[in-house]
């Protein structure tokens, strides 16, 4: 059996370890609140909308354009495989529409997006965009299937209700 | 303060704010998004020579040219001009722009920005001085990041920590 070699001194260093704290978060306010204990589905999340990953590029722009969104995911069979956005679209289609418009979305799209789940509270969500960089964020319920979508709008929509609240 | 009242208190200027990405009116929409992409921002703002908006063209507005080539035209909501749209990407953007351009002031509070935006659906802002030139780009982005530095750390770390492996970033 392997023991664990005890503490020296050069192990004690100021180290703010998160999981030595296991009070709860003292919240300032209900608005602090409703961002670390809501539900992320809370947020504005449906509709969403899916394609396959063969619609074309074009036929993927113009659903966006005539459902007023800026993103698709991409899914097979159930399966989310990727999201198709307008960032996408100013990256890797404008300069070249042409050649690509009716080329399968799944050569633009961007593959292996990260999601969050429905149990999530919102700052988990709004994390992942600050720090992550993540404009849209999936969410997938405990099966793991497609429950909805998020966006800055409707994080937005959401922070700016709780934040007028009484 | 909770973050309410930050809200409520604090001003644009305590927001962070990114430099915004200005054009002449006679850029054309192939230059403007170069620009957008080499910058990864999602519009320039057009202004005069005093770097005072004269509107504002997207990365939405692009994807809106590409699809309706043929469009006559396409009413902005806030504009009362008919503006036509052409295929070639070689177009002026001050034939294309969005206008009136949306701003708020350095002196804005966060919380009147966050409603202009919500109201108004807008996802970019120019941010403008007392003498009315673009100084400073937020919006939806600038908004999510003052609120996440606001949580707690532990926060942040715990749930950084238990995400087994994050994704792509779109555009990516």
């Amino acid at each position: 059996m392997v023991l664990r070699p005890a503490r020296t001194s050069a192990d004690n260093r100021d180290f703010d370890d998160p999981d030595d704290n296991f009070d709860p978060p003292a919240y300032a306010d209900n608005f602090e609140r409703s961002l670390g204990e809501d539900s992320i589905v809370e947020i504005e999340h449906e509709p969403f909308h899916t394609i396959d990953p063969d619609t074309s590029i074009a036929q993927a722009m113009a659903l966006m354009m005539a459902e007023g969104i800026s993103c698709l995911m991409v899914s097979n069979n159930g399966r989310l495989m990727g999201i198709f956005t307008e960032r996408d679209v100013l990256n890797k289609v404008a300069s070249r529409f042409e050649q690509v418009k009716d080329q399968p979305v799944a050569l633009v799209m961007t593959h292996n997006p990260t999601a969050i789940f429905a149990t999530d509270p919102p700052t988990v969500a709004l994390n992942l965009m600050a720090i992550g960089g993540f404009r849209h964020l999936p969410i997938l319920d405990v099966d793991q299937k497609l429950a909805g979508i998020i966006g800055p709008r409707r994080v937005l929509a959401y922070l700016t209700k709780r934040l007028y609240e009484e | 303060m909770g973050l309410r009242e930050a809200l409520h208190k604090e001003t644009v200027a305590d927001l962070p704010l990114r430099q915004p990405i200005l054009v002449g009116p006679r850029t054309t929409v192939a230059q403007a998004a170069d620009l957008m992409r080499e910058k990864q921002h999602g519009c320039v703002f057009v202004v005069d020579e005093h770097h005072k908006p004269l509107g504002k063209f997207t990365q939405h507005q692009l994807m809106q040219l590409l699809v309706n080539p043929q469009s006559e035209g396409d009413r902005n909501p806030l504009d009362n001009q008919t503006t036509a749209y052409g295929t070639d990407l070689q177009e002026a953007v001050e034939n294309v722009m969005y206008r009136p351009c949306e701003t708020v002031n350095l002196r804005d509070t966060i919380a009147h920005m966050a409603q202009l935006m919500n109201t108004r659906q807008i996802r970019y802002l120019a941010v403008v001085d007392d003498a009315g030139a673009v100084v400073g780009l937020t919006g939806q982005k600038g908004l999510i990041e003052y609120i996440t530095d606001c949580f707690p750390r532990q926060i942040k770390v715990q749930r950084m920590i238990s995400q087994l492996s994050l994704g792509s970033q779109e555009g990516g």
